[in-house]
């Protein structure tokens, strides 16, 4: 069969022509993005936001969600970025407790205008605060000792509340506390009416749209690809830098990396150590750091499937064995703090000096002698569990690995045991973790929120029968309001801690955000919404 | 041949739900509990909380109580509401089944527009260079991993070579078109917005080429083998006696009849690219139908993976039906039988 | 087949040894690398130039050298270390779940074709049943129930594996089972197990150990791909897959993430080519065509 090589089906043409069409496809795919004017006035931001479920206010309960919410609307009462102490005025101009010792009474601005042009007034911000009361969504948890809202005039309300020593300006100051415009979102459903819960039909319409007073106004989300925002005209602290703001869902941090080099994003937030030591030479990129509030921690339990566990020793032994200096200044590339126990550096009473003066740290021959003192010359085993996830680019994995590999030095053997997240918090919230690698983020930075998880609910976790005079000792502290004094109480606190030994804090990242240096005025945040972005303008 | 029709679709229903029973009861021995990571560490810690939400999503029924609710909720075409989400798990899947849809066909099309011509011209020049060319061309494809193939591709055509766009279905500055059918191209083009589209049909360049990889291997093996058997059949050789053009030979007859084994091998290798995308859309951060399994699963959202598993299970089911159908009517013996 | 035909649609004339290149060179090659694996393997303490799991975070992340070949990996081990105790695991996975997998099978498959009837029925339904899962919920759900780890992920593979192999056993019996010297073995009263086991088997095995060393590969792509999505290996176990992912977000570091790929892909291939050489082999329809 000769003619066979007259088939006709000429291969060259068509893998030409198959390349051809390639380059075809890619070539000028990419929009000349980066230089037009539209692209200009969008601030796009690169973010992993799968974990959100709602943009509710009211709903919101994740990690990603608070940002564009902050972001949407706004507060009585702030933080500023950096000081994590002192309460900041934002739709509250200023605020007193009333002689009756449990009303607080707020004063507010009157220059605000809600996104569609109407003036805040009083009964927008009881609405909403009556409307987080009566959902009764995970929100609703930190503020359960507030009583009642109540509207004095236009531009006075009073906050009631059942048990003052409780603290609450420094919660209300998180997004999920936000003014609503009451017209605008009852016309979507909304109700602050006691049965809310089953009645309030707005959540659709609130994952979508908003009817605040923050900078931008949220125009969509498409989830886990994108959500956003355009331009508050009537925003009361002049107008936004920006036409639009754009999260797009990014959950590859190497992703977000070659889409911020590209100047396809403007700003990154989950890069890893090992991308950002590679954008400190670059000209057009400029990283910030943000001491936050969350940390990585190992809870070692007295588990009663464990008998070594439950020797204090033997849990003290391991707090001398880790290698903490090595996780942070490797894993991390040196980009984290570490606290004495459960109460982050930047709080009051919690400071890097106190952790050198009383934390625990690396002393091999202390930890065998905790070892033969517990009985336990030659070490013990005990499991360890973690999630399959990393947090500021250090995944679980490579800690337990590193815990496993330090521990294994003074005979103290770890046994992995990776699962996923489900069955983690099950085992852990059930008591029947031995050894836990896990995260805590606060709601809102307030010292008892952390202290009294620990002599409370995470207690029970660990088995540790909290003694009533810790207990008195986390009272007194949170209900004394001159803070020298209550930072002395929160340092014996954490003395305590460090003693019971069921706690070792490992890492408390300083978040490395990069920014495009075409843009400017965004600033980091650790207060729970990661960023402020209605100062955010194009250089 | 309609009872023969109706057996087999009253067979595959059966199967269908059988499937969800055995998902429904290996998801239910899982020892971690949906709740508590759907709640945050307060209101987890909250027995009263828990017991609440527990009731909300009906998981506090008995066990046979839950499935028959699914089971009547199929019935219904009701799907019931997404633990993770809180969205009905329809609309869930309807916002990510698009994006898997575009791209296994993409994909599929790809490994069809290549795979046949390079099949068929490996059986047309037997043992010649283009013929070893494709056969090692598609072992190999075959055997690349599919998650390392897809770090390699973005991290050359994007990262270093800067010549493909990233991750993801549009550029962080696209906007995504109104939504009609949720396939962007289609989409796109309906809408006349061709810059659009340009960028979604960039997007899809390396994920479907990664997609592609193992069917193209495939299709050539298939094409090429049915190709062999057509070319050494009686009328085939009879033609060449005639002698007709080889080209006429190879096109007009040998190739029509070595359609039927690709078409059929074809029809369940696009079934499985749709199952099997989970790996390429999560290094491409693609929004699709594999990443939303895996989150279903690694979360216990019970209504989402008995969804998924129903879906899943259906779409073998018929195209496994449509493959037989295909078979009895051309082959009659198979329906008497 | 005449022998007319066969002449006309073999057209290229060639050496004998240079067609034996051309049809089983793939194969042999192949056979080479598979070797050189099982021997890494099996000797890894020696072949390994370093313990794979000896921590060091100074060291860590280092592109490939003199010191280390292929560079460290994000707690400074030795990425060639780890590769070559990684084979052990990869091929120890596959191995175990194609044997078991599929001799549990091809008995079922071929006692079920033998016996026919409802037997036969309630078996095709079975596979079919299987094929219906969607494998990832399968699999992450078998591997939240009894915890990740190796066995536990073997487990939930073996489950999706055996019905090709029934299916394959099936038609082949269903082919066998009508020819004569079946009957014959019959008419002399051969029990059935003996006619299936010793009769019939054994002139089915050849499409049975394609079907095998094909699917040798297709089992460690397998569980490389479950190991990438966390399913496989406990820490600190060096795995292939399980290595990938590790350097997934490293694209800077590409030597974590491309040399365990690529130590996946040739085995993977080794199998592939020697199953097809296989193919070429056995098949005499292929081989004379």
């Amino acid at each position: 069969m000769t003619d066979e090589n007259r088939t006709g089906l000429g291969r060259r043409p068509f893998i030409a022509g198959g390349a051809g069409l390639l380059g075809a496809v890619l070539a000028g795919a990419r929009p000349a993005g980066a230089q037009s004017a539209a692209r200009r006035g969008t601030l796009v931001i690169g973010l992993d936001i799968s974990d959100a479920t709602s943009l509710d206010p009211a709903r919101v309960a994740q990690y990603s969600n608070p940002l564009p919410a902050h972001t949407a609307w706004d507060s009585l009462v702030t933080f500023t970025p950096g000081d994590y102490v002192n309460v900041k005025p934002l739709l509250a101009t200023e605020w007193a407790y009333q002689p009756d010792g449990k009303t607080i009474r707020f004063k507010l601005r009157n220059d605000v205008k809600f996104v569609s042009g109407k003036p805040m007034t009083a009964e927008d911000v009881r609405f909403s605060l009556q409307r987080v009361m009566n959902l009764k969504d995970q929100p609703q948890q930190y503020i359960a000792h507030v009583e009642s809202v109540k509207v004095v005039d236009d531009h006075t309300v009073d906050m009631v509340l059942s048990d003052p020593t409780q603290p609450i300006l420094t919660i209300i100051a998180a997004p999920e506390f936000v003014v609503m415009e009451k017209a605008a979102v009852m016309e979507h459903g909304a109700t602050d009416a006691p049965d809310a819960k089953e009645k309030d039909t707005a959540t659709n319409w609130l994952n979508d749209n908003s009817a605040g007073t923050g900078a931008y106004r949220l125009t969509g989300w498409q989830r886990n690809q994108q959500i956003q925002m355009v331009q508050n005209p009537n925003y009361w602290r002049g107008k936004p830098g920006f036409e639009r703001v754009l999260i797009r869902h990014m959950s590859e941090s190497a992703a977000q990396l070659l889409a911020l080099k590209r100047g396809d994003i403007d700003v990154a937030f989950n890069l890893i150590p090992e991308q950002v030591a590679t954008l400190k030479d670059d000209p057009a990129i400029e990283v910030k750091g943000a001491t936050s509030l969350d940390f990585i921690y190992m809870a070692v339990a007295a588990s009663p499937a464990n008998p070594a566990l439950q020797n204090k020793a033997a849990r003290q032994a391991i707090g001398y064995a880790i290698d903490y200096d090595g996780i942070i200044r490797n894993l991390i590339g040196g980009n984290a703090v570490r606290p004495v126990s459960f109460l982050p550096v930047g709080v009051n009473g919690s400071t890097e000096a106190l952790t050198k003066e009383i934390g625990f740290r690396e002393d091999l021959p202390r930890a065998k002698k905790l070892l033969a003192d517990a009985g336990l010359p030659d070490g013990f085993s005990f499991q360890l569990a973690y999630g399959n996830a990393a947090i500021a680019g250090v995944q679980y994995q490579n800690l337990a690995q590193k815990i496993q590999a330090d521990l294994a030095r003074v005979g103290i053997k770890a046994e992995l045991a990776p699962m996923d997240q489900l069955n983690l918090r099950t085992m852990y919230l059930g008591g029947k973790a031995q050894g836990v690698l896990t995260f805590w983020n606060p709601p809102a930075p307030e010292n008892l929120l952390w202290a009294s998880a620990t002599i409370d609910r995470v207690a029970k976790r660990v088995h540790w029968d909290v003694a009533p005079d810790v207990r008195k000792l986390v009272a007194d502290a949170a209900a004394e309001r001159d803070i020298t004094k209550s930072g002395a109480l929160y340092r014996k606190y954490q003395e305590v801690m460090v003693d019971q030994a069921n706690h070792f804090v490992l890492i408390q990242p300083i978040y490395q955000v990069a920014m495009r240096k075409t843009i400017t005025g965004v600033q980091l945040t650790a207060a729970g919404w990661m960023a402020e972005l209605s100062g955010a303008k194009p250089v | 041949m309609i009872r023969y029709v109706s057996s087999r679709l009253a067979m595959a229903a059966v199967m269908v739900v059988l499937a969800t029973l055995v998902i429904f009861l290996i998801s239910n021995t899982v020892p971690g509990d949906p709740v508590l990571t759907q709640l945050g560490d307060l209101a987890a810690s909250n027995p009263a909380t828990v017991a609440e939400f527990r009731h909300k999503w009906g998981l506090d029924l008995p066990l046979w109580d839950r499935y028959w609710i699914f089971l009547s909720g199929l019935a219904h075409g009701d799907f019931g509401v997404s633990i993770v989400s809180r969205r009905p798990v329809l609309e869930d899947i309807a916002d990510y089944a698009p994006a898997t849809v575009e791209l296994a066909s993409v994909a599929f099309l790809l490994s069809l527009v290549v795979g046949l011509p390079l099949g068929v011209m490996a059986a047309v020049k037997r043992d010649s260079w283009i013929d070893h060319v494709a056969r090692a061309l598609s072992l190999v494809g075959v055997s690349a991993p599919t998650f390392w193939l897809a770090f390699v591709m973005l991290a050359v055509f994007y990262g270093a070579l800067d010549v493909a766009p990233g991750p993801g279905r549009l550029d962080p500055v696209s906007f995504p078109p109104a939504r009609i059918t949720g396939l962007l191209l289609i989409d796109t083009a309906l809408q006349g917005d061709w810059d659009t589209f340009h960028d979604a049909l960039a997007h899809l360049v390396l994920p479907s080429i990664v997609l592609a990889g193992a069917t193209l291997g495939l299709i050539t093996r298939t094409t090429r083998a049915a190709m062999l058997e057509a070319l050494s059949q009686d009328y085939v050789r009879v033609a060449k006696a005639k002698g007709l053009r080889a080209r006429i030979v190879v096109m007009g007859h040998a190739l029509p009849n070595a359609m039927l084994p690709v078409v059929t091998l074809g029809g369940l290798a696009y079934a499985n690219l749709l199952a099997g995308a989970v790996m390429t859309e999560t290094v491409f951060s693609w929004p699709g139908l594999g990443r939303y399994t895996f989150q279903s699963a690694v979360s216990v959202d019970f209504p989402a993976i008995m969804a998924i598993t129903a879906i899943v299970a259906a779409i073998f089911v018929l195209v496994n039906f449509l493959v037989d159908l295909s078979y009895a009517l051309l082959d009659p013996r198979v329906v008497k039988k | 087949m005449s022998g007319i035909a066969q002449r006309i649609v073999v057209p290229v004339v060639a050496s004998p040894s240079r067609r034996w290149l051309r049809r089983y060179g793939l194969a042999a090659a192949g056979a080479a690398i598979i070797v050189a694996w099982l021997l890494l393997a099996i000797f890894a303490p020696w072949a390994a130039p370093y313990d794979p799991n000896f921590v060091d975070v100074a060291g860590r992340l280092k592109p490939p050298s003199s010191v280390h070949w292929l560079g460290t990996d994000a707690l400074g081990r030795d990425v060639a270390s780890r590769i070559i105790y990684g084979a052990r695991i990869s091929l120890l996975v596959g191995f175990t779940v194609v044997l078991i997998g599929g001799l549990f099978g091809t008995l079922l498959g071929g006692a079920a074709a033998y016996m026919r009837g409802w037997a036969e029925e309630a078996l095709m339904r079975l596979t079919d049943l299987v094929f219906c899962f969607p494998p990832i919920i399968l699999a992450m759900a078998i591997a939240a129930a009894l915890g990740i780890g190796t066995g536990n992920t073997m487990i939930a593979m073996l489950v999706v594996w055996w019905p090709k192999f029934s299916r394959l056993a099936r038609s082949l019996v269903i082919t066998q089972r009508s020819l004569e010297y079946v009957e014959a073995a019959q008419t002399i009263g051969f029990g059935p197990a003996h006619i299936l086991l010793r009769q019939i088997l054994p002139n089915a095995v050849g499409p049975l150990i394609v079907l095998v060393t094909l699917d040798l590969g297709n089992a460690i792509l397998v569980f490389a791909g479950l190991s990438f999505l966390g399913l496989g290996v406990v820490p600190p176990t060096a795995e292939w897959g399980a290595m990938v992912a590790e350097g997934r977000e490293l694209v800077q570091q590409w030597w974590v993430a491309t040399f365990p790929g690529i130590a996946i892909l040739s085995v993977v291939m080794g199998f592939n080519f020697v199953g097809d050489g296989l193919r070429d082999w056995l098949d005499p329809h292929a081989r004379n065509r």
